[in-house]
């Protein structure tokens, strides 16, 4: 213990000896935090909308005007042709062109209603399929509404001719702040990179210089110098934790309705996964530069697989089976829950166990490994 | 070539080739991430688990969550007599919607002038998936009960949808070019930025400088290998895209060249400009992840489409190098179009990388 003791010392002193190690840990963080929380939003705004109306007709221009009310388009101006808009696109100076047929007006009338064209660049499917969503959803709007001033001319209510009455209300998130969901699993992100990385680079570096072999022949054994090492960098994941707390809740005003220490108990059972990977790593790595391109090479592949910016359940089958052993998919949903819903032992356990299991594993084999390399 | 640079090459290479482990990294990364973005990226929504609560059940009701279970967006988890208190649902569930007929639901529906209630109870969590659901529950309900009532459905606009560029959605089209953006990025910047701060930090570039090399040859020298590695791996991704995932390019493969080219210089001179910043390795680490990787990934428009953006992150966008590489190879990959289109996006990026160069060898001159 006292070992141990003597080695969280050592390792205390050496951080704080290097200033500049300290406001680079602080320094990006902060800067991280404040780019991707506004950055991460899975919103699609202002999407640039080119438009041939052919019809000009009250109608059509009635139906423009209701889209271009809309924030999330700008228009990127009135086509000449077909031709016209294909160019607009071509050069980037729109992404979506919607087209009124001449006949629109008259269409409108027809049973079978009045067809629009849409043209979308589809260079990136996602933003491209949520902005062609919100245009449908605009003009189905647009043609209830229609139909509905078409009934009341003849003395109907839509209401009574639609069957339903449909009540949707937005719980957790109720204004669909895409911050509310990207900012806690920030604090993922965060936690994952600093403690796998500074453990990683802290016994690297051990390594390079030779004084690892010194540690080794003193009485300690590598199993306290390790635990001796991490412990800094356990406490580092700690504050951190609660920096990227009250960062989400004092400046991007996410609601925290979890209890902050067990949110604190899940980062430190989450935080065995994540120096376990850095110990795992410095122990094949040969220096720095490897500790690097290994952790970020294994923190993309699990963000991927993490349901960070990519919905899990969408993934195929055999891939979701694969995020079953990744660390930062529990510690995502923890955070998400614990944050919008309050959700707390009762309901995370299997995560927390989850993680339990597989930071077990982790560290456990980092320790072994750790230990058949020095001696 | 200069003797005293091509021997410099000559041990760059050797560095890089005894240190196998970086190598197969450098080389291995761009195919590895090109099969899990193929496999993992899916942008549609389907499947989506929700909850019906269901007071009285009648055959409309049972019609009506059939239809909702049978739809590719929606999977009924569970139907249940009440709910309760709905929020215990949502946490010990994780079902993203609750789906709530009201006790009189049948009998209303088949009532004409009173219409039926079904509340909708969606998580929100997820800003993207809440927005879907709220648009789409209402239509979406509204049809399934008028096929029950056997009523035919009105509409007065349809909308034909015409794609262009990538008409299947095909995620390749849209990570192929991405991934040539970052990968790009990271062997240039990251690379070249450890290698100087590893000489400087063990001192032997010091050792060099001593020597009859001028410092501008040292950096050609260092350079030149990550140039050929970076257009290794550029050449890597478009094969591996071409031959997997069928990822033609439309326009030129010259121009493509061309623009990876400045784009690499750009990226080099940048990696130099934090070596001349940093003395140590695990700083040289620490700068070059947020200021290249970072915003290489999340604002130059290949994860987060920069228009939907706060304005002042806008403008970073805009002195991000990445931002117009993207713009030029998504135009020459996707869209096929020339230097017609692409003259302003190439001019900026090639004054950018210009302006990078000059600086980081003035610096690095001072520096030494």
């Amino acid at each position: 213990m006292n070992f141990i003791r003597l080695i969280v010392w050592k390792e205390f002193t050496q951080i704080r000896s290097d200033p500049i190690v300290i406001r680079l840990i602080i320094v990006p963080v902060i800067l991280q935090m404040f780019v991707l929380g506004y950055a991460l939003t899975t919103e699609v705004k202002n999407t640039t909308l080119a438009i041939l109306d052919r019809s000009n007709t009250p109608e059509s221009v009635s139906l423009v005007q209701t889209i271009l009310h809309n924030q999330l388009f700008r228009f990127a101006g009135y086509a000449e042709s077909e031709t016209d808009c294909r160019d607009r696109l071509d050069r980037g100076d729109a992404r979506l062109a919607l087209i009124l047929p001449a006949q629109f007006a008259r269409d409108l009338e027809a049973p079978h209603g009045a067809e629009v064209s849409l043209i979308i660049d589809g260079q990136d499917a996602n933003s491209s399929t949520i902005s062609s969503g919100y245009i449908n959803s605009i003009i189905s709007g647009w043609s209830v509404s229609y139909l509905e001033k078409k009934l009341e001319a003849g003395g109907l209510r839509l209401r009574n001719v639609l069957p339903l009455e449909v009540h949707p209300v937005i719980m957790y998130n109720p204004m669909l702040k895409s911050t509310w969901y990207m900012v806690p699993a920030l604090a993922v992100v965060l936690v994952t990179m600093i403690t796998a990385l500074l453990t990683g680079f802290s016994i690297v570096k051990e390594k390079e210089g030779g004084t690892l072999e010194q540690l080794m022949v003193t009485p300690i054994s590598p199993v306290h110098v390790v635990l001796g090492k991490i412990v800094p960098y356990v406490v580092i994941g700690l504050l951190e934790l609660s920096a990227v707390l009250a960062c989400a809740t004092l400046w991007f005003r996410v609601p925290f309705k979890g209890n902050f220490f067990t949110l604190l108990l899940f980062g430190l059972i989450y935080m065995t996964s994540s120096i376990g990977i850095g110990i795992l790593v410095s122990t094949v790595a040969r220096n720095a530069q490897q500790v690097l391109f290994i952790l970020w090479f294994i923190l993309i592949f699990f963000l991927f697989l993490s349901g960070f910016f990519l919905a899990l359940e969408n993934m195929p089958q055999w891939v979701q089976k694969v995020t079953y052993i990744n660390p930062l998919r529990y510690f995502m949903f923890v955070l998400r829950e614990m944050f919008l819903k309050g959700s707390g032992f009762a309901e995370l356990w299997p995560q927390g166990l989850a993680m339990l299991a597989i930071g077990g594993v982790v560290f456990g084999a980092s320790l072994v490994t750790f230990q058949r390399k020095v001696s | 070539m200069n003797p005293r640079i091509r021997a410099l090459v000559r041990k760059e290479v050797w560095h890089i080739l005894r240190d196998w482990q970086t190598l197969v990294i450098v080389l291995a990364m761009p195919v590895f991430m090109m099969f899990l973005y193929g496999y993992a990226l899916d942008v549609n929504i389907s499947d989506v688990r929700v909850m019906v609560e269901d007071p009285s059940p009648s055959v409309e009701t049972a019609e009506i969550i059939r239809a909702i279970d049978h739809s590719s967006l929606f999977k009924v988890a569970g139907v249940v007599h009440s709910a309760g208190n709905p929020d215990e649902i949502f946490r010990r569930y994780h079902v993203k919607a609750l789906f709530r007929f009201s006790p009189e639901f049948s009998a209303d529906l088949r009532r004409p002038g009173s219409p039926a209630s079904v509340q909708v109870l969606i998580d929100g969590s997820d800003q993207n998936l809440g927005t879907v659901l709220r648009n789409v529950v209402e239509p979406f309900l509204q049809k399934s009960a008028l096929e029950v009532l056997h009523v035919p459905v009105p509409a007065a606009v349809n909308v034909r949808q015409t794609i262009l560029y990538n008409p299947q959605q095909k995620s390749a089209m849209y990570f192929v070019p991405g991934l040539m953006v970052t990968i790009l990025m990271m062997i240039s910047a990251m690379l070249t930025s450890l290698t100087i701060t590893r000489e400087k930090e063990s001192g032997s570039l010091e050792q060099m400088l001593v020597s009859p090399v001028r410092p501008a040859e040292i950096m050609a020298g260092k350079i030149a290998p990550y140039i050929v590695l970076a257009a290794i791996d550029g050449a890597l991704i478009l094969l591996v895209g071409y031959f997997v995932f069928g990822v033609a390019i439309s326009g030129s493969l010259l121009l493509l060249a061309a623009a990876s080219l400045i784009y690499i210089f750009a990226a080099l001179a940048l990696g130099l400009l934090i070596s001349t910043v940093a003395n140590k390795q695990e700083h040289a680490m620490l700068i070059v992840l947020p200021v290249t990787v970072l915003p290489t990934v999340l604002l130059s428009g290949f994860i987060f489409p920069i228009a939907s953006l706060p304005q002042l992150l806008q403008y970073v966008c805009m002195l991000i190098p990445a931002t117009y590489f993207l713009e030029i190879i998504r135009g020459i990959i996707l869209k096929g179009v020339g230097l017609g289109v692409l003259w302003r996006p190439m001019l900026v990026l090639g004054c950018m990388g210009l302006f990078l160069i000059v600086v980081s060898v003035r610096k690095f001159r001072v520096k030494l």
